[in-house]
C-alpha cells in the first residue's frame, strides 16, 4: 500500500503534525493554524515554542498562498503543487516546518537575497533589521518587503532552504524552519 | 462620529473604536490575507477621530496573542497615527499580554522601543 510508504516516510522524519499538498487559501490557512494550535496544547509546548511555530506556520503558508497567484506559474499548470509538512524531530528534540513550492526563476532571484540576508545574523542583528525594515514609512506595504523572512528568522533557531530545477523557467523552493523545543 | 465595530473572525481581532468613550481596542490574532485593506477603515478612523473628535483622553488596549508579519508593519504604522496625535492628545497605550506568551512580550517592547514617547504600558496578565 503506498499509504503505508507515505506514513512510514513521514514516521522517518519524526513526529508530523500536520500536512498538506495543495493549493492554499486563506480559509485553509486559519483552519491549520487553529488545528496546529490544538496540538501544541494536546503536546504540552511551551506557549513560547508554539506561538513560534505557529507564527512561522502562518509566515510560510500565506507566502506560498501569494506565490501560487503568480501568472506565469498559472500558466504553467504547476501552481497548486505546494506542500507544507509541521513536525517534530525526536532525535534533536526540534519542532519543523518545512514547506515546498513551485517558484519561477523571477521569484527565485528574489528570494535568494532576502533569506542569505537574514542567515549570518544573530538574535540583536534581527531585531535591529526587523525594526528598519518596519519603519520603512506608512503605507508601504509591498508584498515581500522581506519582513517576513526577519521574523521567521527571529523565531527559529535555524534555517534550511534549496531549490531544485523542474525545468528552465521553473523551480521547486524548499524551506525548512527548525525550532528547538528547550 | 459614529463609532467602528468589527467582530473577530478566526484571523483578525476583536476590534471597537469608541469615539464616545475615547477607548479603541484590539483583541485577538491578526492574520488577515490582505492585512491593509482591512485595516483600513480602523486607519481612516483613528485619523478622523483625532482631528475632529478626540476625548479629552484616549486609551488604546490592544492585546494580540499573534500575527503575521503585515500585521506587524500595520501595527507599526497605527502606533504612528498615534505618535503624531500626542503632540496635541493624551493618549495612553496598553499593551496586554498573556505572561506565558513571552513574543507577545517581546513584540510590547519592540514598539517601547521604537516610539519612546509615546506612553506604552505592558501590562502582563495571569
Amino acid at each position: 500500500m503506498q499509504i503505508n510508504n507515505l506514513e512510514a516516510i513521514l514516521e522517518d522524519e519524526g513526529i508530523v503534525f500536520l500536512t498538506y499538498g495543495g493549493l492554499l487559501t486563506q480559509s485553509l490557512i486559519s483552519g491549520m493554524t487553529d488545528a496546529l494550535e490544538k496540538e501544541s496544547k494536546v503536546n504540552e509546548m511551551s506557549m513560547k515554542v508554539s506561538h513560534n511555530l505557529l507564527t512561522i506556520f502562518i509566515e510560510l503558508s500565506q507566502n506560498m498562498m501569494n506565490y501560487s497567484k503568480n501568472s506565469s506559474l498559472q500558466d504553467s499548470g504547476l501552481n497548486s503543487k505546494g506542500l507544507i509538512i509541521v513536525g517534530y524531530d525526536k532525535s534533536n528534540d526540534s519542532y519543523f516546518i518545512l514547506s515546498r513550492n513551485i517558484l519561477d526563476a523571477k521569484d527565485k532571484e528574489k528570494i535568494i537575497p532576502k533569506i542569505e540576508q537574514v542567515l549570518p545574523l544573530n538574535n540583536d542583528e534581527l531585531k535591529t533589521l526587523y525594526r528598519e525594515l518596519r519603519r520603512s514609512g506608512r503605507g508601504k506595504h509591498e508584498k515581500g518587503a522581506g519582513l517576513g523572512f526577519v521574523e521567521v528568522a527571529r523565531r527559529c533557531d535555524k534555517i534550511e532552504y534549496s531549490f531544485s530545477k523542474i525545468n528552465d523557467s521553473c523551480y521547486y523552493y524548499i524551506f525548512k524552519a527548525i525550532i528547538n523545543n528547550s | 462620529m459614529k463609532n467602528l465595530t468589527l467582530e473577530s473572525t478566526k484571523y483578525t481581532p476583536d476590534i471597537k473604536l469608541d469615539a464616545d468613550t475615547g477607548i479603541i481596542s484590539m483583541v485577538g490574532k491578526s492574520y488577515p490575507e490582505n492585512t491593509f485593506e482591512f485595516y483600513q477603515p480602523v486607519m481612516d478612523w483613528i485619523e478622523e477621530y483625532f482631528a475632529n473628535y478626540a476625548k479629552n483622553k484616549t486609551t488604546v488596549n490592544m492585546e494580540i496573542i499573534y500575527f503575521n508579519s503585515s500585521s506587524s508593519k500595520l501595527f507599526f504604522d497605527f502606533f504612528d497615527v498615534l505618535d503624531e496625535a500626542k503632540e496635541n492628545h493624551n493618549i495612553k497605550i496598553n499593551w496586554i499580554y498573556d505572561k506565558e506568551n513571552e513574543s507577545a512580550l517581546e513584540a510590547g517592547e519592540d514598539f517601547i522601543e521604537d516610539f519612546e514617547n509615546l506612553a506604552i504600558n505592558l501590562v502582563g496578565k495571569d
